[in-house]
């Protein structure tokens, strides 16, 4: 133990046995909140086992035996507000909740948290809630999703949680093996005061307010656990409490958290307020930071020690002693027994620890990245095939156009209609997607038909809707939210990238949040331009591991891959994101005006070909059957290749024309299979050259016939330019056209015969 | 009181931490008739208080039961009897553990053994523990109250076997569904799972269980069926037989039936009494739960069985081999654990006896 680990640990003992204990202005007794003796002393062991093990994380670490010393020294008062509430309460946790996880522990039997807490800090494998993937706090029996809350990305998807418990219960889902909380949860969420600076912070405290401030109920308690700096940086005096004392729509309630009384006092009246009233509550909790930020961390070199010493003598420990001495609950003796007890019996239980197996191959570690699927009789719980009958209410408005040839935005709307109607779990959210139907009609009469409750308008903020998106699946939701534009995405894609595809890895397959994102995006809109109605850049999803993505290019293939991706939601617990290309939404011609060949027939449920194997339904589509080129795209690059097929066919030029559909994981069989059939090969992507799925394909390619003896097959691409999209016809210099694919295609083929 | 001694010493590092564990009913037999005068007669005290109690109650001694000339079955095994007895032998052993040697830092014990336990680490005095223990013990002399009946789930390398697991589940679901059935899970014991349930269901359980090694399921003698809703009626009577006020703190932390601890200071008396005359009496006992907790959360250098008699060192052996303890991963690697240097010491047997006194 460095200096001053052993300093904080001996000046426990020397004071308490010295009796020089930190004061307080706080007369509270137990018996006036509401706890017996026997529970503070419950309470004061929680602490010390905290404490101890933030010690021995320390040991562990000079030993090489641990990695990751952040630790919740200082904090350990977030104990008496783990007793305040219910162990199904979910609880969205930062770092320093080391306390909260072990008093919650004891509120349900069999619990290890001693041993399970260093075996995470040993990155062992036999870790309960990450399996050796990180040192995480989280438990499944204890309802704590493992978070590493770093960047406060876990409160929107508190929020959400928070959002979904009474949806749940007016919308009477409550089967617990669908994952449903009890109907009168509440969600716990904490963060550091440094932390409430994140934007995510902010957005998920606007959204709660924004909601509650209308009356919609938020059983939410946010905990701010003030130790009055971050890292190095101090948070300036009075921050936060200026900050959040009379915010619309939030109850400001203060505590202090080195004293046990007054925290579990103000934490059982945040509790009421949250259980009872659905009214959200700020507790704005004081602690201090004792071991620096963690344990690489040297704060001597930014902070006096005089800071430091005071600091570490306002241990809330010490608080604690002091209460149990005051009260007459224990003598000095006692409690300096039960530190030393403890010490000895979490340095016992990490040797153990220290022999355990830790992740041994890159299979182990990654066995987490999809989550389980789902045994059917617990995935079928919420869906249901729909009566004929029950369908043509559903579909009335449209009786005069089901059989006739629709264009893709309407044939997803009916999808919806359908997808909604058989799954009673799925609850869409989005900016206008309500009454207005979304901005391109393709939500259209769901409100009517589903009500306000499974069709949500939510207020501008991207992190929020994906948020709440996440917290509902948290409650067994199947969450289908929509992002109006694609380049908006980039303001919250740390919650797909850093949040929801992280917690079936983090949490060893134990949680999952399974839902399909649908975001309207790419190029090519004619008559709205510019370049945030048309970003065309996906990157930031494709080396997501775990993600599915899905863009499909025509209406036909859009339904079938929604209802490929709610599956793949529903069964497999996966994360779709689901691409829909906004100038292929209202097309319905291809080579000339009125014929129609961009429209198709609605595939009702009762007509789909339902594929035995989910995965199989993830597949490649291929037109043509032509040997002189391969053509290899996706989404509007389709359509265009579609047109310069017709075209080259004219010419002598026999194409096939494969359409990805699948943007991740992509179909790299299917895509060898039929490039290999052809002399040349042109990869059409409209995204840009640096970046896009066109650098991928190429590889890919290259890497399928590095192997034969053959020639390597003449391959090409166009993609558009490393540009952002300009406004109105400027777009089309920098995008791939219909002419640049026939012009680059007979070039190709050309030389190829020569 | 010497029970208690072992609360009052400071953590001593250099001597061996022990998590002491409480036989239940069913392992006072033949081999252990004279148990008591063989090992314990100088502890006169200890059975003096546990004698007097039974001649009040115009029940025989554990004295006499002890030194009977031949072991009835009958007899030995009737609750109202094997209860004082087991008690006597094993609150002994406790005392008879060398306390220079070994630190006891938890106590748990297998169904009945959570009296002991509650005695042996103080939170009943020696006089509220007979009481306690006997009435318990003779909840059963009107009639025994449905049965036990046990059956092995691992497999020969006592590594459990999951399938058979899943099967139990819904082989009691099909047993319940019968008419007049009533049958559950009463203890997980290691690599065995004991049911308990009136006749009928266990007579329907045990159609459906597959008959393995040519013994299971076997019908537990003279047992009722503890530890489940049969033994509502028995929870209302020992509470308003047995006070409240029988019960302290305990000096030495408690693992219960459910893998809960109960520490010295911060333990509610009333919630402690509440489990053990409601919560135990009618809840399935966890007995595998509890030693993993024991070696989770106190990382011993030894479990010491209490005696009489040994049967528990299988079931706690198949505990810790179903968490890999000590890299223990079958039956092999804990034979020959024990032969080198054994984790588990059980006082029945007289060559580990040795390493405890």
């Amino acid at each position: 133990m460095s200096d001053r680990n052993q300093l904080v640990r001996d000046n426990f003992i020397n004071a308490v046995n010295a009796n020089i204990l930190p004061t307080s202005t706080i007369t509270l007794t137990p018996t006036e909140v509401g706890l017996s003796d026997a529970d503070v002393i419950d309470l004061f062991e929680t602490q010390v086992i905290s404490r101890h093990l933030d010690l021995q994380s320390r040991i562990m670490q000079k030993k090489g035996q641990s990695f990751y010393t952040i630790g919740s020294s200082g904090h350990e008062g977030n104990a008496a507000y783990a007793k305040a509430f219910r162990p199904t309460d979910m609880a969205f946790l930062h770092y320093r909740s080391g306390a909260f996880m072990i008093q919650r522990s004891k509120q349900v039997p069999g619990q290890t948290p001693i041993y399970d807490m260093l075996l995470s800090f040993a990155a062992s494998k036999d870790d309960p809630t990450s399996g050796g993937r990180h040192k995480v706090l989280g438990s499944k029996a204890l309802n704590i999703p493992p978070q590493t809350s770093t960047i406060a990305s876990h409160l929107p998807k508190a929020m959400g949680a928070a959002f979904s418990v009474p949806l749940a219960k007016r919308l009477a889902l409550s089967d617990e093996q669908s994952k449903n909380m009890p109907q009168d949860s509440l969600v716990v969420c904490n963060f550091g005061d440094a932390s409430s600076n994140h934007s995510t912070t902010q957005g998920a405290l606007n959204a709660t307010a924004w909601a509650a401030y209308q009356s919609i109920p938020m059983p939410i308690v946010y905990v701010c656990e003030d130790n009055g700096i971050g890292i190095s940086t101090s948070t300036p005096d009075g921050w936060i409490a200026a900050n959040y004392k009379d915010r619309a729509g939030l109850t400001y309630l203060y505590c202090d958290g080195l004293n046990l009384l007054d925290t579990y006092q103000k934490a059982k009246q945040a509790e009421k307020l949250a259980r009872e009233q659905g009214k959200p509550v700020f507790l704005h909790m004081r602690t201090v930071r004792i071991l620096g930020h963690a344990g690489s961390d040297a704060e001597f070199v930014y902070r006096d020690m005089k800071d430091i010493e005071a600091t570490e003598f306002n241990d809330p420990l010490l608080h604690s002693a002091r209460i149990l001495l005051e009260n007459n609950i224990l003598t000095q003796a006692e409690i300096v027994k039960i530190y030393q007890d403890v010490e000895l019996r979490i340095a016992q239980v990490a040797e153990q620890v220290a022999t355990k197996a830790k992740l041994e191959s890159a299979e182990a570690v990654m066995a987490s990245i999809k989550p389980p699927v789902l045994p059917a009789q617990v995935s079928s719980r919420y869906h249901k095939v729909v009566k004929e009958e029950d369908r043509k209410a559903l579909f009335a408005h449209e009786k005069h156009n089901l059989n006739k040839k629709q264009h893709c935005a309407k044939l997803i709307n009916w999808a919806l209609m359908d997808l909604m109607a058989e799954n009673e779990n799925i609850v869409m959210c989005g900016e206008d997607i309500a009454k207005k139907g979304g901005v391109y009609n393709v939500t259209t009469k769901l409100n009517q038909r589903f009500g306000q409750n499974r069709v949500i308008n939510t207020l501008l903020d991207e992190q929020s809707i994906l948020g709440l998106a996440i917290g509902m699946a948290h409650n067994g939701f199947l969450p289908i939210p929509e992002i109006q534009f694609l380049a908006y995405v980039h303001n919250a894609e740390d919650q797909i990238r850093g949040e929801a595809a992280t917690l079936p890895f983090f949490s060893n397959g134990q949680f999952s949040n399974a839902m399909v994102i649908r975001i309207a995006g790419l190029a090519y809109q004619k008559g709205f331009g510019g370049h945030f109605h048309n970003d065309n850049s996906f990157a930031v999803f494709r080396d997501i591991p775990g993600l599915i993505m899905a863009c499909p290019s025509n209406g036909a293939d859009a339904v079938a891959m929604m209802r490929t991706s709610v599956k793949l939601a529903r069964e497999q617990q996966r994360l779709v994101v689901f691409l829909e290309p906004i100038a292929l939404y209202m097309t319905k011609d291809l080579h000339d005006e009125g014929d129609g060949l961009w429209t198709s027939n609605y595939v009702t449920p009762a007509e789909a070909i339902v594929e035995e194997n989910v995965s199989s339904e993830m597949k490649i589509g291929t037109f043509g059957d032509g040997k002189d080129l391969c053509i290899i795209t996706y989404g509007n690059g389709y359509y265009l290749s579609r047109q310069a097929e017709k075209i080259l066919s004219e010419q002598g030029i026999k194409c096939r024309v494969v359409d990805l559909r699948w943007l991740a994981p992509l179909d790299e069989k299917g895509i060898v299979e039929q490039a290999l059939q052809c002399k040349n090969i042109l990869i059409v992507d409209e995204c840009r050259q640096t970046g896009s799925i066109s650098e991928a394909l190429v590889t890919l390619l290259a890497e399928a016939q590095a192997d034969s003896n053959e020639k390597m097959i003449n391959t090409k691409r166009i993609t558009a330019k490393d540009s952002f999209i300009p406004l109105g016809a400027a777009a089309y210099h920098v995008l791939p056209s219909t002419q640049e694919i026939v012009d680059t295609a007979t070039a190709l083929v050309n030389k190829e015969s020569k | 009181m010497t029970t208690l001694d072992s609360a009052n010493n400071t953590s001593n590092p250099a001597k061996k931490r022990a998590v002491v564990i409480c036989p239940g009913r069913g392992t006072y037999n033949k081999e252990e008739l004279g148990y008591l005068q063989r090992l314990h007669s100088d502890k006169p005290e200890l059975i003096e208080v546990i004698d007097n109690y039974r001649n009040q109650q115009g029940q025989v001694t554990i004295s006499e039961l002890d030194q009977m000339q031949q072991y009835s079955m009958r007899l030995h095994t009737a609750g109202e009897n094997a209860s004082a007895l087991i008690y006597g032998c094993a609150m002994g052993d406790f005392q008879a553990i060398n306390k220079d040697e070994y630190d006891i830092v938890a106590v748990t014990g297998n169904s009945m053994g959570w009296y002991i336990a509650l005695a042996v680490a103080g939170a009943l005095n020696p006089e509220a523990s007979i009481e306690l223990i006997n009435t318990m013990g003779s909840m059963m002399t009107d009639g025994v109250i449905g049965g036990q009946m046990i059956y092995p789930i691992t497999d020969e390398n006592w590594c459990i076997d999951h399938q058979v697991v899943a099967n139990i589940k819904q082989w009691l679901i099909e047993a319940n569904s019968k008419e007049g059935c009533d049958v559950h899970i009463s203890i997980n014991l290691g690599g065995y799972t004991v049911f308990g349930g009136n006749k009928a269901g266990l007579k329907a359980l045990e159609a459906l269980l597959p008959v393995v090694q040519d013994r299971y399921p076997m019908n537990l003698f003279n047992h009722a069926a503890f530890h489940t809703p049969l033994l509502n009626e028995t929870s209302k009577k020992a509470q308003s037989l047995l006070s409240p006020t029988l019960f302290n703190k305990p000096a030495i932390p408690l693992i219960d039936g459910l893998g809960q601890i109960w520490q010295p200071h911060s333990t509610d008396i009333k919630a402690l009494y509440d489990y053990t005359l409601g919560t135990q009496v009618v809840a399935p006992y966890n007995f595998s739960k509890a030693i993993e907790v024991a070696v989770k959360e106190y990382a011993p250098d030894k479990l010491i069985i209490l005696g009489p008699g040994s049967t528990l060192g299988g079931a706690v052996a198949q505990s810790l081999i179903s968490h890999e303890w000590l890299a223990m991963r079958n039956k092999s690697d804990f034979i020959a654990m024990q032969k080198k240097d054994p984790f588990i010491l059980a006082m029945g047997l007289p060559e580990q006896r040795t390493l405890t006194v």
